[in-house]
């Protein structure tokens, strides 16, 4: 047995080495096929990497699941504009999300081999990596990466004797979740409150200070130099026509095996609990899923023969989102759980749009409220309105992710929220 | 099809020996091997913002940006088009070096970068990571959101509050434990998850906590026997004279928190 668990439906292409402590190394990962992948880019017009990666089809993993290529061709094609930036989106906090911090602590040279390709393809000079503060552990593997790097000539200037110059700097974060947002993050990495900003402009036009921009997540650049090994037809061999090439799906709750699994998109979301995962602890039963991560509308049980890809999870009223499948049993209190959510996004609000800073706190205050046996009748009419009232009319998606849970748990089991409130009514007789 | 580990608990909390990395030592799945040791002055511009694990407790009245701390700033900030970009790890080396960041850190931190005392708190208050009040010298952070939430994340916040005897932010009189709450830390399929100072700890179980506790209090000891806050020179005491042009800003009271 190895990295946690391992299963034989896998397709192991960025976790191949998870778990294996030389895969680390430098050394370790070029003996790997490390690196070979860098200086097959760099031999390349940024143009024509841009092209390859636009080719196979490879969605941002971020959660939103943008085409990378185009992201990147969004970039000026020339000089004019420099210095451009590319930026690294570790700031992992959705969550169910535990991806990234894999891929960083495993494999350290892969990220950065993804992000130096990346660079090379938007012509940025200077890579962020940000990752959360929180991420000390893999924030030190990454440094030595880094070092190790520069000290073998594959970052700093002339890389492998190319001629191309990229400078990689590891920022760390300092706990706020609305940092992964990625102009959140540009205004972070500034030295300034993690506030998101109005778009336009883009961060391709004017991002981390006021130049051109590019935010790629973890897992969109790990994907990367296979992509550029294996040539754009390979990766489309993996996935669907839509949402080609594998994914990490970071399976967390009641689960008989919990983890990273590394799956083609498109993979049945029963069959990766019930297979993949062993399905429900304690041999109990499930009661609901959340399959992209907590910002993501919950799925009842009977919701889950889907397939885990972009279309089909929109399709089945959710979002893909970081692939981050929380699993609920049946004895869940789903009034709980999303309470705790909630008042995540409360703690997390960065503050800035009204719908929000109060919206999240008034979420908060009528579940609690519920939770404990105090509700009344009109909570949950006031609870959708607030939702309503709270989608769609701010800067960032914070404020709709605080919303989603409630919305769709009400939907879905409105008698655990009736049975906690009727609860009340029976205490308010007896007093 | 495999069957579900049953959890090894010899060495509780480190998912290495709880059945998740069986074949693994702790040094592997920490990566502290490949680390190795640090330089204080910070290595590689590019990687300077991280720092070496603190086995020493931290002291409130160090001097800060002096020495190799010096050129770790200088370092950091040698790598962003303007200082301003470096606050976010000028702020962290701060409190690497202090343990938590008070009014006079911030101030020298805005010194140091020609920004603002106010802009610098402005920010600084915006991020949890910052202590803007003394921790204890281990700050246990668990996390109660949902995924460990649902595998039993309060009973193990409550575990640990019931075995330092203390409030949730309070620190203990011994000064060696602050015991939070944490929002999620991202490392959800390993719950529960419990974050002190630099290390996490995984698959925490509730049982789990007094050995975690017995382990933090053993290299507190053999730390504060073999290297005290006094043997760096650049943790100076309290009778630093302030830089010029820096206000000698009022400090928090320092805590016990020396070991």
């Amino acid at each position: 047995m190895a990295y946690p668990y391992r299963h034989e439906s896998e397709v192991r292409v960025m976790s191949e080495h998870f778990g294996d402590p030389e895969a680390r190394t430098l050394d370790g990962w070029r003996r790997r096929g490390g690196y070979e992948a860098l200086r097959t880019a760099l031999g390349m017009a940024p143009g024509d990497v841009v092209n390859i990666v636009k080719d196979s089809g490879l969605r941002g993993r971020g959660g939103a699941g943008f085409p990378t290529g185009v992201k990147w061709s969004f970039m000026p094609r020339d000089d004019s504009r420099q210095p451009h930036y590319l930026l690294i989106n570790a700031d992992e906090s959705e969550p169910g999300a535990f991806k990234d911090r894999e891929l960083c602590r495993w494999t350290p040279h892969q990220v950065i081999e993804g992000a130096l390709i990346g660079a090379h393809a938007i012509r940025a000079k200077h890579v962020y990596i940000y990752m959360r503060g929180e991420f000390f552990e893999p924030a030190q593997i990454v440094a030595r990466a880094i070092e190790e790097a520069y000290a073998t000539g594959m970052a700093g200037t002339d890389i492998m004797g190319s001629g191309v110059d990229i400078d990689v700097t590891l920022h760390l974060g300092a706990g706020a979740y609305i940092c992964g947002e990625e102009t959140a993050l540009m205004n972070s990495l500034e030295g300034r409150r993690g506030q998101p900003r109005i778009k336009p402009p883009f961060p391709a036009v004017m991002g981390a200070f006021g130049r051109p921009t590019t935010i790629n997540n973890v897992e969109t650049v790990a994907s990367v130099p296979h992509i550029i090994r294996n040539g754009a037809e390979w990766y489309r061999s993996f996935g669907t026509e839509r949402s080609p090439g594998t994914k990490l799906f970071n399976m967390s709750g009641h689960l008989v095996r919990r983890g990273n699994f590394e799956l083609p998109l498109g993979f049945n979301l029963k069959e990766l609990i019930y297979d993949v995962c062993g399905g429900i602890r304690d041999g109990r039963q499930l009661k609901a899923v959340i399959p992209g991560g907590s910002s993501v509308p919950i799925l009842a049980a009977d919701e889950i023969d889907i397939a885990m890809d972009y279309e089909s999870v929109a399709q089945a009223g959710s979002m893909l989102g970081t692939a981050s499948v929380i699993v609920m049993d049946d004895r869940t209190n789903m009034v709980k759980q999303v309470r705790r959510m909630v008042e995540f996004y409360a703690h997390e609000s960065c503050g800035q749009c009204t719908p929000c800073r109060e919206g999240t706190a008034w979420l908060a205050r009528i579940l609690r409220r519920i939770e404990g046996g105090f509700g009344r009748m009109e909570d949950l009419d006031h609870l959708l309105d607030l939702g309503a009232n709270m989608t769609g009319t701010t800067i960032c998606v914070l404020s709709d992710s605080a919303a989603a849970p409630v919305a769709s748990s009400i939907a879905k089991f409105k008698d655990e929220y009736l049975a906690l409130i009727r609860r009340d009514d029976a205490a308010a007789v007896a007093v | 099809m495999a069957e579900q580990v049953t959890p090894i608990r010899g060495n509780p909390g480190f998912a290495g020996e709880t059945g998740e990395f069986a074949q693994l030592t702790e040094a592997d799945v920490r990566g502290s091997g490949y680390v190795g040791t640090r330089d204080t002055a910070g290595g590689h511009p590019g990687s300077a913002c991280s720092h070496p694990y603190q086995v020493v407790p931290r002291n409130p009245d160090a001097m800060l940006f002096e020495g190799p701390y010096r050129e770790r700033l200088d370092k950091i900030v040698s790598r962003y088009p303007t200082p301003q970009g470096a606050l976010l790890p000028a702020l962290g080396l701060a409190q690497e070096i202090r343990g938590h960041l008070s009014a006079d850190s911030m101030a020298q931190v805005a010194d140091a970068l020609g920004l603002s005392p106010t802009y610098v708190r402005g920010v600084a208050t915006f991020y949890t990571m910052y202590n803007k009040q003394p921790v204890g010298d281990y700050l246990v952070q668990v996390c109660t959101n949902v995924s460990c939430n649902l595998c039993g994340g309060d009973d193990v916040m409550a575990a640990f509050l019931e075995a330092v005897d203390a409030e949730a932010g309070e620190i203990t009189p011994d000064g060696l434990f602050t015991v939070i709450e944490a929002e999620c830390l991202g490392a959800c399929g390993f719950p529960t998850a419990v974050q002190v100072n630099e290390r996490y700890f995984e698959n925490v179980a509730p049982g789990d906590v007094p050995a975690i506790l017995e382990r933090l209090r053993a290299e507190h000891a053999v730390a504060g026997e073999t290297v005290t806050p006094q043997a760096n020179p650049y943790a100076g005491g309290g009778d630093t004279p302030p830089a010029a042009g820096r206000p000698a800003a009022a400090d928090e009271p320092a805590t016990g928190g020396q070991g």
